[in-house]
């Protein structure tokens, strides 16, 4: 990243938005949620919201009594402090997240819009797997299945997490999205667009290629799951998700659970550096697997 | 003779659906409330219903075709 | 409590918004045109945030179940009480068994009802506004149907005299052409230099899907800055690693037409936004209709927040016209 300059850009007269890089890597997500961890715990008066995203950052404040300019200072302060990512602890969950892979929900979905998508003649998972070089959509969702994803960001709409997979480059999946927007998405289905992988919280319009579906509510407007006491999305920036490939029987009983409002994700609290992180992705991930089912 | 309006911006359909006939024909008897058009806005649609009984006298505006609010769109006689 | 005969198009419960929720991908909602909303509340005497009614295009008829005092601003969809019209930017009252109903959309899209006392509905995530995609807040998380019966609050902190009204300056009129200030910005670096210009010499046009989330606008194609694509941010040039919207931020998917997000926005996506409307300006915008054009014109951050001074210095004139009267 040292070719790239960050760009500090006014959205208006209420946004500031630093893109920190145009691509995107776990070490600039890193970065945006150590600023914007920094500038929450500074308590600012004129600031009101703080929108970590993945490769960038946004800030909402109220000009009339934070100038623009006086902000912008901080935040350069901010990036230069957290150049050095040594003094950054992440307070983290681990969650396993049970996905239903071509589930007959997402798959209809997937063939009703078949005209909207770069290669009519495959399912969304057959060409995901070719295009990355897999010899069969197994193969492809052992990878996806096989290495914990960061959330690296929480937007669209409430509680969709933006997820980027823990592995080294070389292994990291990119795919394309429809080349036009879908006006249908069912509810929790498991997409990848880009190199992030999300579940969508509510059914609607998307463009992100459609594998599956998560027994798992990522949102619940009613807070009657444990998990959503405190708020009515679950996912948080900064939460390792692994996605585990379970079958139609697991996925019927987990919404069963779900309906009777008695479902809990299996998750651990975790602590870790970027550094742990960025030295060793494989080794991280597979730690991470350990604690998480294993201690 | 009446105006019938819209009290909508938006897109004017003639069918409730595409392979569905029109809703009214010129030269077509309607009563009140019967309705002859929908428009379409911020993805919902309305119905255009004519406020009288009558026979329609002419369609002023094609389907498909975009109306603003209060635009005659049919004239009843 | 006041009976909802017919429900209008589309006719929400508003506030000045749910803020501080954007990064778990709530936007603020709230009325679009914070002007008129303030100054609805305040002919009714109301407190600062209280709830009104928002309406879009073609207006309800509300049934009043007891007297009250109502003003209702913003676009020109004129009002009738029993059928008789009355003034918009007045404080009104209305007795047990009045009849509100609205006339065709003459001007702008949307208008401000406010009664005394502010709508009634439960707070959620600190505000009383509706996002209807996740229905969330205001009257059910949704908009008002046929039937149901709202209750009015009990946010007034001073009693306003009927009659009194706001005139001339302080009374904004919408035409069919709207001219929107932004700021240039955000990924605008990815539009070629000719695309950034034609950006604001292109006439738009409102297409029907222009609505709380967003307004689709139609033009000509713009073109992007030809390059490898970033890791993960996609294949097609509009695309870019998913980031932050701001409210007011503009986009081109594909290059094709622009959308420009406003208060139920989705918080967040993989195109480039290349522009801002300036906080004052979105005010604006959500008066503009379906069918009408639109004009960008770039300003400087000390253009804008000059408007927003005058902005706020024209709602603290209204205030004080109010206590003095």
């Amino acid at each position: 990243m040292t070719d790239f300059t960050t760009r500090y850009s006014y959205g208006g007269d209420e946004f500031i938005f630093v893109e920190l890089s145009e691509e995107m890597t776990l070490e600039v997500n890193f970065q945006a949620m150590a600023i914007t961890k920094k500038l929450r715990e500074q308590q600012m008066p004129g600031i009101l919201d703080i929108c970590p995203s993945n490769a960038s950052y946004m800030v909402r404040y109220n000009p009339d009594v934070l100038p623009a300019a006086e902000l912008i200072d901080e935040l350069k302060r901010l990036e230069s402090s957290a150049q050095n990512l040594d003094d950054i602890v992440i307070n983290s969950r681990l969650v396993d997240v049970p996905v239903l892979f071509e589930d007959p929900w997402t798959h209809d979905a997937v063939m009703q819009f078949r005209d909207r998508h770069q290669d009519p003649e495959s399912t969304d998972l057959e060409y995901a797997a070719r295009i990355n070089g897999y010899e069969s959509k197994e193969a492809f969702i052992e990878a996806v299945t096989g290495s914990p994803f960061l959330v690296s960001m929480i937007g669209f709409v409430p509680g969709l997490p933006f997820c980027f997979q823990i592995v080294p480059r070389e292994k990291q999946i990119e795919v394309p999205k429809y080349v036009r927007p879908r006006t249908f998405t069912p509810e929790r289905c498991f997409g990848f667009g880009g190199g992030f992988s999300v579940v969508y919280p509510v059914q609607g319009a998307g463009g992100y290629q459609m594998f599956g579906i998560s027994a798992s509510p990522v949102f619940d407007k009613e807070q009657k799951l444990p998990d959503f006491q405190d708020s009515i999305v679950f996912p948080r920036q900064g939460d390792i998700f692994r996605y585990r490939g379970i079958t139609r029987e697991e996925y019927d009983d987990v919404r069963a659970d779900v309906e009777a409002g008695t479902f809990a994700y299996h998750k651990k609290d975790f602590t870790f550096r970027p550094d742990d992180v960025l030295k060793d992705p494989a080794g991280f991930s597979e730690m991470v697997l350990g604690r998480l089912y294993h201690d | 003779m009446k105006e019938i309006v819209s009290s909508l911006p938006g897109v004017f359909y003639r069918r409730p659906e595409p392979d569905k006939p029109v809703f009214v024909e010129e030269g077509d008897e309607v009563k009140a409330g019967d309705t002859i058009g929908l428009i379409e806005v911020m993805k919902s649609f309305q119905e255009v219903k004519a406020e009288a009984d009558g026979v329609i006298k002419s369609i002023k505006v094609e389907d498909k075709a975009v109306v603003d609010a209060g635009q005659v769109v049919a004239e009843l006689e | 409590m006041i009976n909802v005969l017919k429900p209008g198009l589309q006719t929400t419960v508003q506030d000045d918004g749910r803020v501080g929720y954007y990064e778990t991908g709530m936007p603020p909602s709230g009325a679009v045109d914070q002007y008129s909303y303030a100054v609805a509340n305040m002919l009714a005497g109301n407190k600062k945030g209280a709830a009104v009614l928002e309406i879009t295009y073609m207006g309800p008829a509300l049934e009043f179940q007891e007297d009250a005092v109502i003003a209702i601003t913003g676009g020109v969809i004129p009002p009738q009480i029993n059928e008789a019209p009355v003034p918009m930017w007045e404080t009104l009252e209305v007795k047990k068994g009045d009849v509100l109903t609205f006339d065709f959309v003459k001007q702008g899209a949307r208008a401000y009802l406010a009664a005394a006392g502010g709508i009634d509905v439960p707070v959620i995530m600190d505000s009383r506004s509706t996002y209807t995609l996740c229905g969330i807040g205001g009257f059910d998380g949704r908009a008002l149907q046929e039937g149901d019966v709202l209750s009015i609050g009990n946010m007034q902190e001073k009693e306003v005299k009927p009659g009194t009204r706001v005139t001339g300056e302080y009374i904004p009129e919408f035409s069919a052409n709207h001219e929107i200030r932004v700021i240039i910005g955000l990924c605008s670096y990815r539009l070629t230099e000719e695309s950034k210009q034609r950006f604001l010499d292109i006439e738009w046009t409102v297409t029907p899907e222009a609505n709380r989330v967003g307004y689709r606008l139609k033009g000509e194609r713009l073109d992007f800055v030809p390059r490898e694509q970033p890791f993960g941010a996609g294949s097609n040039p509009s695309n870019v690693v998913d980031l932050g919207y701001p409210i007011g931020s503009i986009q081109v998917p594909d290059g094709i037409e622009p959308i420009a997000l406003l208060n139920d926005a989705v918080t967040g996506g993989g195109y480039a936004p290349v522009a801002t409307i300036i906080s004052t300006d979105l005010n604006r915008i959500g008066q503009a209709k379906t069918n009408e054009k639109i004009k960008f014109i770039s300003v400087t951050l000390e253009e804008a927040l000059e408007a927003r001074q005058q902005n706020n210095r024209k709602l603290a004139e209204v205030k004080q016209m109010m206590q003095s009267s």
